[in-house]
């Protein structure tokens, strides 16, 4: 009993940093109706920029947020601009191995810059843990699960209460419509793309004390956001918040019942079925 | 893609004369290519043959499912995995040589594509682009965790193939020349493959598929059964693919022959930088993109062939730091090709040629 409980924590608490990768995914997707496979890549830049910051100025990767998050969104809001934005008419499929080869070009630009060396952050912190009610609870995991319930909270709130927030929503509602009523789509989408790059980056830096710091990094990444949004329903904010807790509990209940490095395996079988069954997703509407 | 090749079916009659042409031409290039060997000897430019016709074999393989079916699997590496796996354990635990390993390794990548065929196929769009790399990534997954079967990461060392005894002739598979003959004949059988296909009934059918699948549905096509249909030539091509990999590199592991990144992704890549659906597409693809990714993981077969000289710092500085990243030009290729020749150099091709023909057209003789 202790054990599944200590592993369901764990699961909820990776979870949290799940959730923040798929919201970033499914609001571009939402906004653009783009699926951006380069998401990964952005989690693994904002990984080497926590650790860049880490051993070249001695920031805490906590602290570096306020560097990381800002960076990844002009990042992202570039890319939008420069090249995501310009294929938005293009085939479904061409928009795809366009973003596939964004991720390319950004991983192997990374081992360009930082080898493929394996990287580790270790804080002080990086392996301290805490006792709760006689579970133990790894601190930076802790600290990155509420970074992360904050960052999805302070979204909720920009998205349902200012004007650019319900212009956002409206532009993945309904794009021409939104248009219609004077919304301007186009900064919409940049914004939409810097901040799934931004929560992505966030994510990233938040991971970065606990995770090997790799240029390949972001394929899981990248595939477990996928199943995170399809499960909760592609566009769905609050879809992908529980898709990314279900994903992180799955793979830390498989880590332990089934074999540890099968957690993914089940992960991706679970999503395959999911597919077959409800292709619309888990918490998703019936598609039209 | 965005601008569909024209349907065989229009063929005029100069039309036909310029495909007889092309088809004297294709047979020319190849018989230059069968005496390669003979005139030049010298290891790179053989190896060089090799991995280009394994790419041309790959890329024409996918392109029966991802150019004429329009279903773009980017999971292609589980049916080459495969195929590399059954033939290498074929090998190794029960001493079967690789000339019936390569039957099996196909007819594994057909069994195996027509159970992941029968998941993802169903899906749409980018469904079944994700639903086809996470059917990859749980093989990769697999052959990594069921260590005692697989070997698990440290994957295996294939010993050398044993002699092939025929009637009245003994191949030896040491070296680069029969693999030079071998890719180059299944190269060739890919491409024929796949213009057969394109001909034939299951062609058009699979073009309607691709065109627009509700209509072709409303037509009688059966969907799932055409493209299982694709899916399993193409598995079957992937999965000798991947054992004749396995035999030339002599060494497989999990993350080398089920990559997304090393495998699934050039096959897409090849044959929509030539012109996904074309017969030629995959070929021209593969003879842009090979030898560049090629020379940036290694300089040093440049200096061999006297392109570059030995100690000069070119060779040092993409040994240091492009060799790892070769994949960087790749990534950006991707880019550019989707922006600016969505329907591949082929197509681009194609489309000059066109308009430069279009106008000085003598009036037709009256019938």
């Amino acid at each position: 009993m202790i054990l599944f409980l200590q592993s369901l924590l764990s699961g909820v608490l990776m979870g949290g940093v799940y959730a923040l990768v798929g919201i970033g995914l499914t609001l571009v997707f939402g906004v653009m109706r783009i699926v951006n496979f380069a998401h990964g890549e952005l989690v693994m830049l904002g990984m080497y920029l926590a650790w860049f910051l880490f051993t070249r100025l001695g920031w805490d990767p906590y602290l570096s947020l306020v560097v990381v998050a800002p960076a990844l969104f002009l990042w992202g809001a570039l890319l939008q601009a420069a090249v995501v934005g310009r294929a938005l008419h293009a085939l479904p499929e061409n928009q795809m191995l366009l973003t596939i080869g964004l991720g390319l070009a950004m991983s192997n630009a990374a081992m360009l810059a930082f080898t493929a060396d394996y990287r580790i952050l270790t804080t002080s912190y990086s392996s301290s843990g805490l006792q709760v009610l006689g579970l133990s609870v790894s601190e930076p995991m802790l600290a990155a699960f509420l970074v992360a319930v904050g960052v999805t909270a302070g979204l909720y709130l920009f998205l349902l209460r200012t004007d650019t927030g319900r212009a956002i929503r409206a532009t993945a509602q309904d794009r021409e419509a939104a248009q219609l009523m004077g919304i301007d789509v186009r900064r919409m989408s940049l914004v939409a793309f810097g901040l799934g790059a931004a929560l992505a980056g966030t994510a990233g830096a938040l991971v970065s004390p606990t995770y090997y710091i790799y240029p390949q990094v972001g394929g899981a990444f990248t595939l477990k956001a996928f199943v995170i949004v399809v499960l909760g329903g592609m566009g769905s904010v609050v879809g992908a918040t529980l898709g990314g807790l279900l994903v992180g509990v799955t793979e830390s209940l498989a880590a332990v019942y089934v074999a540890s490095d099968l957690k993914e395996l089940v992960v991706y079988s679970l999503f395959l079925l999911v597919l077959v069954a409800r292709p619309s997703g888990l918490l998703g509407k019936a598609r039209a | 893609m965005l601008a569909p090749p024209p349907l065989p079916a229009s063929a005029s009659a100069p039309r036909a004369g310029a495909r007889a042409a092309g088809t004297w031409l294709a047979a020319a290039a190849v018989a230059l290519l069968a005496l390669f060997p003979v005139l030049v000897a010298r290891p790179y430019p053989l190896h060089m043959g090799v991995v280009l016709f394994l790419a041309v074999l790959e890329a024409a393989a996918w392109n029966l499912v991802g150019g004429i079916a329009g279903q773009y699997s980017v999971g292609h590496a589980v049916y080459f995995g495969a195929g590399a796996y059954a033939a290498v354990m074929l090998l190794e635990r029960l001493g079967i040589a690789p000339w019936w390993g390569i039957w099996a390794a196909a007819l594994c990548a057909v069994l195996l594509g027509l159970v992941v065929g029968t998941i993802t196929l169903r899906l749409r769009g980018p469904y079944f682009v994700l639903a086809s790399i996470a059917a990859a990534e749980v093989a990769r997954l697999a052959v990594l965790h069921f260590r005692a079967f697989t070997h698990g990461a440290q994957g295996f060392v294939v010993a050398e193939p044993p002699v092939l005894r025929l009637p009245g002739l003994s191949l030896t598979f040491d070296g680069k020349r029969p693999f030079y003959y071998l890719t180059l004949a299944l190269a060739v059988l890919a491409v024929a493959v796949n213009r057969a296909v394109l001909r034939s009934r299951l062609g058009y059918q699979l073009l309607a598929v691709r065109e627009d699948q509700d209509a072709a549905h409303s037509l009688g096509i059966r969907l799932s059964l055409v493209k299982n249909q694709a899916l399993a030539i193409s598995a079957a091509l992937t999965g000798v693919a991947g054992a004749v990999f396995a035999g030339y590199s002599r060494f497989i592991d999990p993350d080398t022959v089920f990559s997304l990144t090393d495998v699934s992704v050039p096959m897409v890549l090849y044959c929509l930088a030539g012109g996904a659906g074309t017969v030629e597409g995959p070929v021209v693809g593969a003879l842009l993109l090979v030898p560049v990714s090629e020379a940036l993981r290694n300089p040093r077969g440049l200096v061999s062939l006297g392109l570059l000289p030995a100690g000069s710092g070119v060779v040092g500085f993409v040994e240091r730091h492009l060799s790892q990243a070769h994949q960087l030009v790749y990534g950006l290729l991707l880019v550019l090709i989707v922006l600016f020749a969505p329907e591949g150099v082929a197509g681009l091709l194609r489309r000059l040629l066109r308009r430069s023909r279009a106008r000085p057209r003598p009036a037709p003789p009256p019938a």
